[in-house]
């Protein structure tokens, strides 16, 4: 699935970011199975509120963490959490 | 400051086997074939407290399962305890006696999801398979659990019999509307292994199969995920069982023994603990079962100067144990072993037994398992 740039983006539904005390890191939980996530990945996720687009999110994260030029990397994340199923996206 | 370096990974992974009292029979089920001399299960309170030790040591999947999960009339509580927990709630079950109502209850429980088998596309073969007649009710109970908003997996166990049956499978998970499909093929312990010259299929239906699946695969993706679980006998490299021994998966017996896996209580002398007697802590980081193949001291040749030792771990050591009597050894099923020749003569038993002469098969019930003593 590609993404679309005029789209909100959300977690799937029938998955879960969750925080992990015992591991200290976010995970994404989902039917019989679960992704440990790096910090990038876990930044980007907890923004895909169903709200955002691809440019609030860059937004967003730029601002988090005072810096630019975030939007490649976050483009090629969120392209591979769509083809994983981990996020959908809706107009 | 070794001790702490060296300790074990939490476990992520828990694996409830509520029962072993189940209205089905398939004759591949993993549960020990001595499970009817096993009585004593744990209460609601000793679950409550294993549920809390595991999830505080960092387990966050959960599988409640069995036997069938459903005949325990505690389990709308275990969920709802469980989801307070913070786990991700997986029911694995037949769909036998489900209806809509214990559906609808154990979603607002906090359940996150379902896994119904099925044993076949027909009629005939899922009731002849399952030893019970329930195809029509698990496809409407599929169906409601769809109607209630579960993710669903549609679990269909491969073998012999009903592996010809491939395309139809597929087409009854599409119909049903399964958001993932587990084509499980059937792994030889427990029952399984007893019926496995009725169960293994030969190397070009296994083909003919796959080839179906990747094809679906294709079509269906994007809105439903198929899973592939490989015959590891016709591999030549053994799995990377349960991820590595006790790094990742915790199960709890019926009667509260803790194992590593899911097969490993058939293991002779292994003296695996008991949650009424160790904490899960104590049992997960000191018990010596959950040690005994933890990082690769226990390995012999050819595994200790392997370099995929990484890789699988030297692969099962409940196949090791079942094939070549020693579960200290190589996975037979690795071409690497001297002793991988039970394997290729298991494969060859059976192509016989298809050939000549249909012997019954084994279903688990009580009565049948009451043949094997301890």
């Amino acid at each position: 699935m590609s993404l679309l740039t005029d789209h909100a983006l959300q977690i799937a539904p029938g998955y879960r970011l969750q925080w992990e005390e015992a591991q200290n890191m976010f995970v994404l939980l989902y039917p019989e199975g679960l992704i440990e996530l790096n910090q990038s990945s876990a930044e980007i996720l907890q923004v895909c509120d169903g709200t955002k687009k691809l440019a609030d999110i860059v937004h967003v994260l730029e601002t988090k963490f005072e810096t630019t030029g975030l939007e490649s990397d976050i483009v090629n994340f969120l392209t591979i959490a769509l083809d994983n199923g981990w996020l959908t996206q809706r107009a | 400051m070794a001790g702490l370096l060296n300790a074990p990974s939490p476990p992520r992974w828990l694996l409830a086997e509520l029962t072993y009292a189940c209205p089905l029979q398939c004759p591949y089920c993993s549960n020990p074939l001595d499970y009817a001399n096993l009585s004593n299960e744990l209460s609601t309170n000793d679950w409550k407290r294993v549920l809390k030790q595991s999830r505080d040591m960092g387990a966050v999947q959960l599988g409640f399962s069995g036997g069938e999960p459903l005949v325990r009339k505690d389990l709308v509580e275990l969920v709802e305890y469980s989801h307070e927990l913070g786990y991700y709630i997986n029911l694995i079950t037949s769909g036998y006696n489900m209806d809509e109502a214990k559906i609808i209850e154990l979603k607002e429980a906090g359940l996150d999801h379902i896994q119904v088998s099925i044993q076949a596309s027909s009629q005939e073969l899922n009731d002849f398979i399952a030893g019970t007649k329930s195809f029509e009710h698990k496809k409407s109970v599929a169906k409601l659990i769809k109607k209630h908003g579960y993710p669903m997996v549609l679990c269909v166990v491969l073998h012999r019999q009903n592996i010809h049956q491939m395309k139809d499978i597929l087409d009854m998970a599409i119909e049903l509307g399964a958001d993932f499909v587990e084509l499980a093929n059937t792994q030889y312990y427990g029952w399984a292994h007893h019926n496995r010259d009725q169960l293994m299929p030969t190397q070009e239906q296994l083909q003919a199969a796959e080839a179906i699946a990747n094809e679906y695969r294709d079509t269906q993706k994007g809105k439903m995920k198929i899973y592939y679980v490989v015959p590891d006998y016709y591999e030549g490299r053994p799995k990377a069982c349960m991820n590595g021994w006790g790094t990742t998966f915790l199960t709890i017996a019926p009667d509260g023994v803790a194992l590593p896996c899911h097969s490993a209580r058939q293991l002779p002398n292994f003296d695996c603990p008991n949650v009424n007697d160790s904490s899960i802590s104590d049992i997960w980081n000191k018990s010596k079962a959950f040690n005994y193949f933890r990082g690769d001291d226990w390995m012999k040749e050819p595994c200790r100067s392997c370099p995929e030792k990484d890789k699988d771990f030297g692969g099962c050591h409940c196949q090791a144990f079942l094939l070549t009597g020693d579960a200290t050894n190589t996975d037979p099923v690795c071409d690497l072993s001297p002793l991988h020749h039970t394997v290729t003569d298991a494969i060859d038993k059976a192509a016989q037994t298809n050939q000549t002469v249909q012997q019954p098969l084994l279903f688990r019930n009580s009565k049948n398992s009451k043949l094997f003593n301890h």
